[in-house]
């Protein structure tokens, strides 16, 4: 289970998972060692800066007689920093205010500030901190100010998670296409090992790392030695059934010169059994017709030849479909896999009933007969070749067990799929179901 | 009448003796030969009614022998093949030959070919019937050598072999009415066992596959006389 869990995330998920790992990692180093370092800086400037006008502050507002001071303090006041000259009274600082490392900061950046009974508190003011402080000028007044520090907003924060987060989403996106081009020979592979065996292999170009072209070039050698190994057992299995069809014909000629007619007719019947396995053979191994094109056929008429055939062998065989439905298909295969189905229906089902028509844009054929049907378990078995239900059940004329087999392959063939289901009412429906192309 | 002369091409010996008994034994005048070239110097001794050929002849390519037999004569050719293939009748019939019989066959059914074939007329009509053998009508297309009904719509519609020869019976007599007595006796030097219910079994058969949305084929009973095609058959 969990096998197929991961299985199934595939070796470019896999690839993607290891890059977007180590981006994350190495994303989140560097943004702590730069926050870091850079909260720092931004402290320190903050401090230099405030220390100087501190002692700008103190020296201009000194200067000025005492009336005229609170203007002064007023006029230094800017955005940043709010003065104000208290006079000889010392206001006391906010009692929830902690120290801060910024005073000792201060008095190193302006040792003048030291001799200045400087005091400094930090104080949260709703989310923002703000540095409050005094300090006493020469004649033993205070005075006071107040820094709003210019915290970064959330904006200027995403803004600095977001902005280096760019360069690694580009990088991880170009990284994935350039994973997908360089796994597409896995892809071409996978796809080529599917068709073995079902059409004409197709020899991969050599291309990719070079561990995949190995790869490609083993693959390519296997599918043309399995090629070569089918090709060889179906030609040498199709020459054997043309070759069997001469000492037939020599049999049934000689049969024909037997003056006894009940030796002559068991004669007869076993050389139309042994023709018809020879038949079934050839069709299955595929020895008999190069690949067929699809040809715009009626295939209610083709239903119909079929039903025809088998009333005129004393079948109870009808057709219940369309009169007339045209599709593109493969008229020899079609015609052979609804020929075995309706045979089959006779023999196991004593009723062959046979419609065409068309469903959701398929082309359906179905054949219903009034049979034992199969067991639900072994519906899937009976269509594998040389697969017979009971052995011990009289054989029907096919002979081989190849009979559904070949209609599977005949619906392969169309793009569409054969279906057995036992009726609720009783019987088999052996249906075929066509894309109508 | 002389009895036809058939030239038999076999390379199965026990084959070959076999079915050239049953000819004869039929009252057919028989020349087996083995080979193609052997074939070829038997063609000049007299005069030949029909070639049975086996098409896969070992050391030469069977449809390509039957294709210079037609270059060189007109007379009828039934080609006998192991492959029951489609493919390989259509093939076959497309170079000219007249019929195919697929092995194994039994003596009935080689007869029943053999004379059919000798029956289809003289050279005259086959003449007449090839150039192209297609024969129209209310929108059919009727392959002669290709043994093929195309819908109006281009579709192949399917039919038997008793059903193409009647078919093609009502197409040579268009717009005439044809005896129904005439029918069974060409059914049945073809199917060798035709009855006379099986003639108006097999006419409304062709019947349903001809008819459309609509419209009826263009078949028709006539009472006590037998059938007529009532459709213009124009010929290429």
């Amino acid at each position: 289970m969990r096998k197929g869990r991961l299985l199934s995330v595939g070796l470019l998920g896999r690839l993607f998972a290891i890059l977007l790992l180590t981006l994350t990692i190495e994303y989140v180093a560097s943004t702590i060692l730069y926050e870091r370092s850079s909260r720092a800086l931004v402290r320190d400037d903050e401090a230099h800066r405030l220390a100087e006008h501190l002692v700008i502050a103190r020296k201009l507002v000194s200067e000025q007689s005492w009336p005229e001071r609170p203007g002064m303090a007023e006029r230094l006041t800017t955005s940043r920093y709010y003065i104000h000259w208290a006079g000889s009274i010392n206001p006391g600082l906010p009692s929830q205010g902690e120290p801060t490392p910024a005073r000792a900061r201060m008095i190193e950046w302006e040792p003048s500030l030291a001799g200045s009974n400087l005091q400094v508190r930090l104080v949260p003011v709703g989310r923002r901190a703000q540095l409050f402080g005094a300090l006493q000028l020469g004649d033993g007044t205070w005075l006071h100010f107040r820094a709003i520090t210019t915290s970064a907003g959330v904006n200027a924060g995403l803004r600095r998670i977001l902005l280096p987060l760019l360069p690694a989403a580009v990088l991880v996106v170009l990284s994935a296409l350039l994973f997908r081009e360089t796994l597409r020979p896995m892809r071409m592979l996978a796809h080529a090992a599917d068709r073995i065996g079902r059409s004409g292999g197709i020899a991969l170009p050599e291309v990719g790392p070079r561990e995949v072209k190995r790869v490609i070039r083993a693959f390519n050698a296997m599918q043309a030695r399995i090629h070569q190994l089918i090709t060889d057992r179906t030609q040498a299995l199709a020459a054997v059934g043309h070759d069997l069809r001469t000492p037939l014909a020599r049999l049934q000629l000689r049969a024909d010169a037997i003056p006894e007619p009940a030796l002559r007719q068991s004669f007869e019947t076993d050389i139309a059994e042994m023709e018809a396995m020879v038949g079934s053979l050839l069709s299955y191994v595929g020895g008999e017709d190069d690949p067929e094109k699809p040809v715009r056929t009626d295939v209610a008429v083709l239903a119909q030849t079929i039903v025809d055939d088998a009333a005129d062998h004393g079948g109870a065989a009808v057709y219940v479909g369309q009169d007339h439905i045209e599709a593109e298909v493969r008229p020899i295969g079609l015609k052979r896999a609804l020929a075995n189905l309706v045979e089959n229906a006779l023999h196991y089902g004593r009723v062959a009933r046979v419609a065409v028509q068309i469903e959701d844009a398929n082309l359906v054929i179905r054949v219903d007969d009034d049979g034992p049907g199969i067991p639900e378990d072994r519906l899937a078995e009976v269509v594998q070749p040389f697969v017979r239900l009971d052995p011990a059940r009289s054989r029907n004329t096919s002979g081989l067990g190849l009979g559904l087999a070949i209609v599977a392959r005949a619906a392969e063939m169309e793009g569409g799929t054969l279906h057995l289901v036992n009726r609720p009412e009783g019987g088999l429906r052996a249906e075929l179901r066509l894309p109508r192309g | 009448m002389t009895s036809p002369t058939v030239l038999l091409v076999e390379d199965d010996p026990a084959l070959r003796t076999l079915t050239a008994r049953a000819l004869h034994e039929n009252g057919y005048v028989v020349r087996p030969c083995a080979t193609a070239p052997e074939m070829w110097r038997a063609m000049e001794m007299g005069p030949i009614d029909l070639v049975l050929l086996d098409i896969m002849l070992p050391g030469t390519n069977g449809i390509d022998l039957c294709r210079a037999l037609r270059r060189e004569s007109e007379v009828p050719i039934i080609f006998i093949s192991a492959k029951a293939s489609e493919t390989d009748r259509v093939i076959g019939l497309e170079i000219g030959a007249d019929d195919y019989l697929p092995k194994p066959f039994g003596t009935r059914e080689l007869i029943a070919r053999v004379r059919a074939v000798l029956r289809r007329g003289g050279a005259e009509d086959r003449r007449a019937q090839r150039g192209q053998g297609i024969a129209e009508f209310d929108g059919f297309r009727l392959n002669l050598p290709r043994r093929e009904l195309m819908s109006p719509s281009g579709a192949v519609v399917d039919l038997t072999g008793a059903e193409f020869d009647l078919l093609v019976a009502l197409v040579d007599h268009a717009q005439r009415v044809i005896a129904r007595e005439r029918l069974i006796e060409l059914s049945r030097t073809r199917m060798g066992d035709s009855s006379d219910r099986s003639v108006d079994v097999l006419v409304s058969r062709v019947r349903r596959k001809l008819s459309g949305t609509g419209r009826d084929a263009p078949i028709i009973t006539v009472r006590g006389v037998g059938y007529m095609l009532n459709a213009e058959v124009t010929r290429r």
